[in-house]
């Protein structure tokens, strides 16, 4: 049964919900394993208008940008609802955000009113109060937390505002009223090695038609548990839809994740690809430390799935298609597959029941379907998951948008894509280079499907553009088509598939945005390294190959070495190791998720038109291809069996 | 029809014996002390379940078997298997098809207990007429004596099959995760077995399965559909809720097949042993079949109330005890809107308000 509802504006949605949903819980914070907090939609959407008015009360205009620094917890959401209510927008940010941003951020957002997570950031903001000539207000958001001098709590707030509304105040309502489409909701800050962070606009209208366009099949009745970094925009679309359906969201963190996750028994649930490694790892160590029996049990059932579940896929016409699959031949294949399902499908019931079901309660064994998002999923724990029974949904999108571009439905699920673009939302496939449209093009054959190239997105979820920068706008929005910068195609089954980045940035596993050019310039500073490439797309760090400067090292005793013996050479490697080590430190002004963690010594230097452009930039793709090996091997990567 | 030849061979009653140990074993395996306790706090699920289970189900095996006009010897199977207590297979079944557990759990035990009172009783009550038949052949045959049901032999069976489920039970305690192991083995024994024993009955008696007379195979698949059917209806008559209703209805169609073949291999013996553990054979591989789509069927159907179900228990778990959650008017269908049982806990109370 799908029972939700939809508004205007966020403001509007909220007021929906309580109206709607009551007494329902919307949030619950965790105080221990069995006991937990829930707040109603009512109570919400209540304590939300009262801290709306004392937001209105000390000076918050519509429209105004409020900061808003912390990570997940109960008061975060309901400071989201104030700045609604009264028509202004947040400016989010974590707990792990710098002192150079802080200052950025609200100078650049024109920031007067910010919210503070913790007292430790209550601290840091003081300190910084001569940088911040705008910043009139400050509000602690934890409730145990004490406010410095000049620093108010949020119960001050909510009072003030309890008060004035107890008198007839009806201030928060009209500003309700007034809120356009088009008014911001948020403004995001994407944090960026090179230049400042940007700040992206997102509007009411862009993140209803995300609320509206997720495919669904949820209803009051469902689960949300949260773990991602509230302030990111995947993880707020996720709260905003699970208002919509009127379920709960409970606020779990990694340490009891596992826990949360039994008790709490989420029927849904977002997360990035790191998330599903790690139960992926646990669930193999779990099998591989379990009783003969089990093992073996666990073996047959894995087998099983995977034979019956390729034929369903195939069966169903959900197999990935990269190039055209003629029709006589899926005729011809169709019985065989047919044969092999009939086959194993009485085996498949029982496994799936005695033994799947068991990996399934992992989870807590209730999820109808799960979102990751953020990351590329890597194929094969995409396959574990969907073959236990685990539906692992894969979306594709960014900040700019949203941020969902493209998300795999339940019952429309090709592993190996992001699914097919949301509703509303175009895509063409655009060549990086030459700017020639590739799909959909009448042109190629299959309308260009099959083709790669740069993706671009057109729809109601692009952003309104980067705060005060239309120049960088201009850049990356043209006649309504976002630029991604990601390389992908459309497949035969028309589902978008990544095949990587057009630009060089690098993203982490855990979400981080690398520009690996100033990382790579200040390597290439050491003596003893002549160039290096910078790698990790995906990945838990960040990994360098790096090409040893032949002259130098002989100067210091390495006489007769050639690059190939170099590369091998424990001392040598030693040397780099510490050019790195000093050259890529937090006291040279790099963070920690940029540090370099590994990297391999090259037995080739790069040669112009080979693996240097003309201009002696790296052909990335080139190299990526050339030394996948060597990147397999820092990042430890094995096939993924089951064994 | 006759049966010429012996359907088992001593290796196959030994195999048949070792199952059924390895299975009764999983079965205690898969029990507590808790679970017998358990029964007595709800009484009214559990009573429900055993008026549908020995009350039911064997007035349907034994109005099949007239209908069907069947031969006294697989008239008595039939009824046997109609009074069997149920097995843990139904405790699988009830999970996936959404329906309670604890419940299934409680009526498993208690059936397995009470059967020990009930099975000779409802016995001699249905089955005497069929045996008065096969003693009126057997002296048109010329052979002295009277067939009698073996009442006592059928309770020292009973009794002697209940030792490898106190073994199970014992192991649980002790080593609860060799437990685990020993329930999904059993499992996974159970279904080999039955495939070996239609294999070579297939193999060495080619000729059975079209000797078998039609009639004998809708009585042994429609025991358990019908049993399904009723229970059902029955406890639904009752007003019990829904995953409930589940529950009763798989654990009386499905029967401990097990049991069955213990109880014929100890307490009868040829000529109408062979046709007895045929009907169970065809009974035990059917109502797996049948039973995996009733509990599809049940999954699917019951997905919306077991949700909600769900939600509460969890709010319940989490929020405490008197957290009454209260769903938008309209949400609930009438059905479940009315069923003050879903929560559970007593102040779980939900009526149909106007928001």
């Amino acid at each position: 049964m799908i029972y939700r509802i939809t508004a205007p504006n966020l403001a509007e949605l909220y007021r929906k919900a309580a109206e709607h949903y009551d007494s329902l819980p919307a949030f619950a914070t965790r105080i221990n394993a069995l006991k937990w907090h829930p707040v109603s939609f009512r109570e919400l959407y209540e304590q939300g208008l009262n801290l709306a008015t004392g937001l209105i009360e000390i000076g918050v205009g519509a429209r105004d940008h409020v900061g808003h620094f912390g990570d997940n917890r109960f008061e975060w959401i309901l400071a989201d609802y104030g700045v609604q209510l009264c028509g202004a927008a947040d400016v989010p940010r974590g707990r792990d955000v710098t002192d150079d941003e802080l200052v950025y951020i609200i100078n650049h957002a024109h920031i007067e009113v910010t919210f503070v997570e913790t007292e430790l950031l209550q601290e840091r903001i003081l300190y910084l109060r001569d940088e911040l000539p705008n910043l009139r207000e400050i509000i602690l958001l934890d409730p145990e937390g004490t406010p410095e001098p000049g620093v108010r709590s949020l119960n001050e707030v909510i009072e003030i505002g309890a008060r004035l509304r107890a008198e007839g105040d009806r201030r928060a309502k009209e500003r309700i009223k007034d809120i356009q489409p088009d008014d911001l909701f948020t403004l995001i800050y994407t944090s960026g090695t090179t230049g400042q962070p940007k700040g992206v606009m997102l509007t009411h209208a862009n993140m209803i038609s995300q609320v509206e366009s997720i495919p669904s099949r949820h209803n009051c009745a469902d689960r949300v548990v949260s773990i991602l970094p509230i302030w990111h925009i995947f993880e707020r679309v996720f709260e905003m839809y699970t208002i919509s359906f009127g379920a709960c969201t409970y606020y779990s963190s990694i340490r009891t994740l596992s826990e949360d996750l039994k008790n709490v028994e989420p029927t849904f649930m977002g997360s990035a690809p790191r998330l599903w490694e790690k139960l992926h790892e646990r669930i193999l160590k779990n099998v591989r430390e379990s009783h003969p029996v089990r093992r073996a049990l666990f073996r047959i059932a894995y087998f099983l799935a995977r034979n019956y579940k390729d034929s369903l896929y195939f069966l169903n016409d959900k197999k990935l298609k990269l190039r055209p699959y003629p029709e006589w031949r899926r005729l011809f294949l169709a019985p065989l597959h047919a044969l092999r399902w009939l086959l194993v499908v009485p085996w498949y019931g029982f496994f799936n029941a005695a033994v799947l079901e068991r990996i399934r309660l992992g989870a807590g064994g209730s999820l109808k379907a799960t979102v990751s998002g953020g990351g590329a999923l890597p194929i094969e724990i995409d396959k574990f998951f969907n073959y236990v029974g685990i539906p692992v949904l894969e979306g594709y999108g960014m900040t700019e948008t949203s941020p969902v571009i493209a998300v795999r439905k339940s019952d429309d699920l090709v592993i190996g894509t992001v699914g097919p673009p949301i509703p509303g939302t175009e895509i063409r496939i655009v060549d990086y280079e030459t700017g020639e449209v590739q799909y959909p093009n009448d042109n190629y054959p299959y309308e260009g499907r099959g083709r790669k190239g740069e993706i671009w997105a057109r729809g109601p979820q692009v952003m309104k553009g980067y705060y005060r920068q239309p120049e960088l706008t201009e850049q990356i929005i043209q006649d309504g088509w976002m630029r991604t910068g990601d390389l992908g195609m459309i497949t035969h089954n028309d589902c978008l598939k990544i095949l990587g980045r057009c630009k060089s940035t690098i993203v982490l596993s855990s979400g981080e945005n690398v520009e690996p050019e100033p990382i790579e310039m200040r390597l290439q500073q050491s003596p003893y390294i002549d160039y290096c490439m910078v790698v990790g797309q995906d990945q838990r760090f960040l990994g360098a190959l790096i090409v040893p400067v032949l002259d130098e090292l002989r100067k210091i005793g390495y006489h007769d070495y050639s690059l190939d013996e170099l590369a091998s050479d424990t001392t040598v490697q030693n040397i780099i190791r510490n050019e790195i080590k000093g050259a890529i430190s937090t006291t040279n002004g790099f963070r920690r998720y940029e540090q370099i963690r590994d990297f391999r010594l090259l037995p080739q230097s790069f040669q112009v038109g080979d693996e240097l452009t003309n201009l002696y930039k790296l052909k990335r793709h080139v190299i990526e291809n050339k030394y996948a090996g060597m990147i397999r091997e820092i990042y430890n990567i094995e096939p993924v069996t089951v064994e | 029809m006759e049966f010429d030849t012996q359907l088992l061979y001593p290796s196959d009653q030994a195999l048949l014996a070792l199952m059924i140990f390895i299975i009764m074993l999983g079965m205690g395996a898969s029990l507590t002390v808790g679970d017998f306790r358990a029964v007595g706090r709800r009484p009214r699920g559990v009573l429900i379940g055993f008026m549908s289970q020995f009350g039911l189900m064997p007035l349907v095996a034994f109005t099949l078997a007239i209908v069907l006009n069947f031969h006294p010897a697989f008239a008595i199977a039939l009824i046997l298997i109609g009074c069997l207590p149920g097995g843990t297979t139904s405790n699988m079944f009830a999970y996936f098809a959404r329906g309670s557990v604890a419940l299934s759990i409680s009526m498993t035990t208690a059936s397995t207990i009470m059967a020990l009172l009930m099975m000779p009783i409802l016995l001699e009550l249905y089955a005497s007429g069929f045996t008065q038949q096969i003693s009126e052949a057997m002296r048109a045959e010329g052979v002295e004596g009277e067939f009698v049901i073996p009442t006592i032999n059928i309770i020292s069976s009973l009794l002697l099959v209940l030792i490898p489920v106190a073994i199970g039970m014992f192991i649980r305690r002790n080593w609860p995760d060799w437990a685990k192991t020993a329930e999904d083995t059993a499992g996974f024994m159970a279904i080999i077995v039955i495939l070996y024993l239609i294999g070579t009955a297939f193999v060495r008696h080619g000729g059975l399965f079209l000797q078998t007379p039609i009639t004998v195979y809708i009585g042994a698949i429609c025991v358990g559909l019908i049993g399904f059917l009723f229970g059902y209806w029955f406890s639904r008559l009752w007003g019990v809720p829904p995953i409930f209703q589940r529950a009763i209805s798989l654990e009386t169609g499905i029967q401990n097949g097990p049991l069955a073949f213990a109880v014929i291999l100890l307490s009868f013996t040829d000529p109408i042993q062979s046709q007895m553990i045929w009907l169970a054979i065809l009974y035990s591989t059917f109502i797996v079949i049948t039973s995996s789509f009733i509990t599809l069927y049940f999954r699917k159907k019951g997905r919306f109330d077991y949700e909600v179900h769900r939600n509460t228990v969890i709010h319940n778990r989490l929020f405490g005890d008197n957290y009454v959650t209260h769903y938008p008017a309209g949400f609930l269908p009438k059905r479940i809107a009315h069923d003050p049982s879903q929560g559970s806990s007593p102040s779980q109370i939900r009526e149909v308000e106007k928001v």
